[in-house]
């Protein structure tokens, strides 16, 4: 097992050098100059921004240099934002992010596999028809229109009541988290609840549930210790992807609800042309989200024994 | 019987089925998959039911063990009692399960009926916890236990490993151990070889015939293969069309047929033996719709000794001694042929 997690790891560095890479040839392809904005800067500031990063050099010295500060773990200084380390920015935004995220991960995991497992014992009978349908609106309905109608929703019922019990936007307790959180994860949730009757389903017909049966174990402990265990496979699968969807589906939900995160510097960045925050924060997520998919990796391992072997 | 099954009167017979009914809807209509099946099983027999696919057997059978899926099964009369008790439809006597604790099964495809994220040691352990309050710990040695008499080598190490480290003849044994954890009177195995291959059949086949001995309980076997029943089966039923067409002992079943699907089923069974070579005689024809079941005998369309009477009316059993009975018109006084004419001429004996 651990020398399975060390070979991931591996991996992993190698899938976000590749990443960086990339990000940092494409970047330089964009037509225009970082430090060419409307604020005035110093020949001075310019001339010490060139020789720190090289940029009067070939882009092969600045892809060099970049490498070298970056192994250093230094994302140097932002171009547009004065004396702000990029390193600041993601350790004051990235937790506030993290938090949102994460929350939303749960919302969507836990209720995807709960609504999952009820579709299917109710399968073609009203909750099932009734979640599958409130399933394809939170599929279909894009986020910023659930934050939006979310908001209102909460204003309306604020005012009838008299005073705040979910606040409408802002940051700070857990009340700011909860509607976010939701509507964030609110696509995935749906998604997973899909998937997860579908596998339910088809566990539940399956010939090792015949066993158990057979053996005159109880209706919940099927559920329980044979159904629910191979159903949620597919859910943990696609779980990988889901975290890096719901994270960077972050940013719009941030933007709605004026929560402090690192989304909005992840997309201001990359109009501002600013270099060492878009290559900051590129790199930040992906290996973020790299290390998120070998987390689930590993958990799949635990809860599959077959995968395990493979290793 | 098991040691906490005294309540259960030891008089009646074991295991008696009578007048089984089993309907499915379906899209295309209702299929009567069951048509009247009756038998009885006494402890340390062993009863093959023996028929083509689709015959009903396997509904017979999950149907005492409660594994129709209802809707869309649905059990229309009948009854099926353990001992005098009726377990058809509720498979609980006196709020006891009876599954796993009084009939043990196994299942045609060892490689999909046991759970692939479970070891194999907990799910053999399971019945004991549910059935007997074992701990965790103690259902888990008695696994080990099981797997030992099962015959499977270093049962420790293998108690702890999972379906996919197994062979197919290697789940097959830990099913059997499975079904047997708590001790059953019947083992019921639905087409326990067919999956497997021959050399690895006749060991199942003779792990089975130990553990009866062993334990004396009654094994309800369910096959398509005559070779297996030959070896196995104290008692035959011969299934055709969701009705029991023959039951006897096993050498009146084969030595003296009394049903032309009998007589058909062992013509067109290969045969090694230069003195019984014979040519290969496959039955003609298919099964009947069972959407539409005909009214009189199931057979009769396929039987080369069909008569009138065959077509309009169900035959009655006609008992050729206590134990041995047919379903078949040719045994009425008045039929024009004597059935021993064309019965009995490949009896050894």
């Amino acid at each position: 097992m651990l020398s399975y997690i060390l070979k991931r790891l591996a991996q992993g560095i190698l899938t976000v050098w590749f990443i960086a890479t990339a990000t940092f040839f494409a970047m330089h392809n964009v037509p225009g100059d970082p430090l060419t904005n409307d604020r005035a800067m110093t020949d001075i500031t310019r001339a010490n921004l060139e020789a720190k990063y090289g940029l009067d050099q070939p882009i092969t010295t600045q892809y060099l240099i970049f490498l070298r500060n970056l192994s250093r773990g230094d994302f140097g200084i932002s171009f547009v934002q004065e004396n702000r380390e990029v390193n600041d920015i993601i350790r004051e935004h990235f937790p506030v992010s993290a938090i949102l995220g994460v929350l939303a991960v749960i919302f969507a995991a836990t209720g995807g596999v709960l609504f999952g497992a009820l579709t299917a014992l109710y399968r073609n009978r009203f909750p099932d028809y009734l979640i599958m349908f409130l399933v394809i609106m939170g599929i279909s309905v894009p986020s910023f229109v659930v934050a939006a109608l979310s908001q209102l929703s909460l204003v309306t019922f604020n005012n009838l009541i008299g005073f705040t019990v979910l606040p409408v936007a802002g940051w700070g307790t857990i009340l700011h988290m909860l509607v976010p959180a939701l509507v964030l994860g609110l696509s995935t949730m749906a998604y997973l609840t899909r998937l997860m009757r579908s596998s339910m389903l088809e566990v539940t017909s399956s010939d090792y549930v015949r066993t158990a049966k057979s053996k005159g174990v109880p209706a919940t402990r099927i559920f329980t210790r044979h159904q629910l265990r191979n159903a949620i496979l597919p859910v943990v699968t696609v779980l990988g992807p889901a975290i890096a969807a719901i994270t960077t589906g972050g940013f719009v939900v941030e933007l709605v609800f004026a929560i402090p995160g690192l989304g909005r510097y992840f997309v201001e960045a990359v109009q501002q042309l600013d270099y060492t925050v878009i290559m900051g924060t590129t790199v930040f997520y992906g290996a973020f989200l790299v290390f998120m998919v070998i987390i689930v990796d590993v958990v799949y391992g635990l809860i599959d024994p077959r995968v395990r072997m493979e290793t | 019987m098991s040691a906490d099954g005294n309540k259960l009167n030891a008089d009646a017979p074991l295991l008696e089925v009578e007048n089984l009914h089993v309907e499915f809807d379906t899209y295309g209509g209702t299929v009567e998959a069951v048509r009247g099946v009756d038998f009885t099983v006494e402890q340390g027999q062993t009863l093959a039911i023996v028929g083509e696919s689709g015959c009903g057997k396997s509904v017979t059978v999950q149907s005492i063990m409660g594994l129709i899926p209802m809707p869309p099964g649905r059990i229309t009369a009948g009854s099926a009692r353990l001992r005098g008790h009726e377990v058809l439809g509720r498979n609980r006597i006196d709020g006891k399960e009876i599954r796993g604790r009084e009939i043990g099964m196994i299942f045609q495809d060892p490689m999909t009926s046991l759970n692939p994220t479970m070891s194999i040691g907990a799910q053999i352990a399971e019945p004991l916890q549910v059935h007997r309050g074992y701990s965790a710990t103690d259902a888990f040695a008695e696994a080990v236990h099981l797997l030992e008499m099962s015959k499977i080598p270093e049962a420790a190490k293998r108690a702890r490993q999972y379906p996919f480290e197994f062979s197919g003849g290697m789940l097959q044994r830990a099913m059997i151990a499975m079904a047997i954890s708590c001790k059953p009177s019947i083992l019921i195995a639905d087409e326990p070889t067919t999956a497997l291959d021959v050399t690895i059949q006749a060991q199942i086949l003779d792990l089975m015939q130990d553990l009866q001995k062993e334990t004396g309980m009654a094994i309800i076997l369910i096959t398509h293969d005559l070779g297996v029943v030959a070896r196995m089966a104290d008692e035959v039923a011969v299934m055709y069309a969701g009705r029991v067409v023959e039951h006897g002992s096993a050498d009146d079943v084969f030595y003296r047929s009394a049903h032309p699907y009998t007589v058909g089923l062992k013509e067109a069974m290969p045969t090694n033996d230069p003195a019984l070579q014979h040519e290969l005689k496959p039955i003609e024809g298919s099964p009947p719709d069972l959407f539409a079941p005909p009214r009189g005998c199931g057979y009769c369309a396929r039987c080369p000794h069909a008569m009138q009477v065959c077509d309009v009316q169900p035959p009655s059993d006609h008992f050729l001694h206590d134990h041995h009975f047919s379903r078949c018109w040719l045994h009425h006084e008045q039929a024009p042929i004597k059935p021993e004419t064309i019965y009995f001429k490949d009896a050894k004996a």
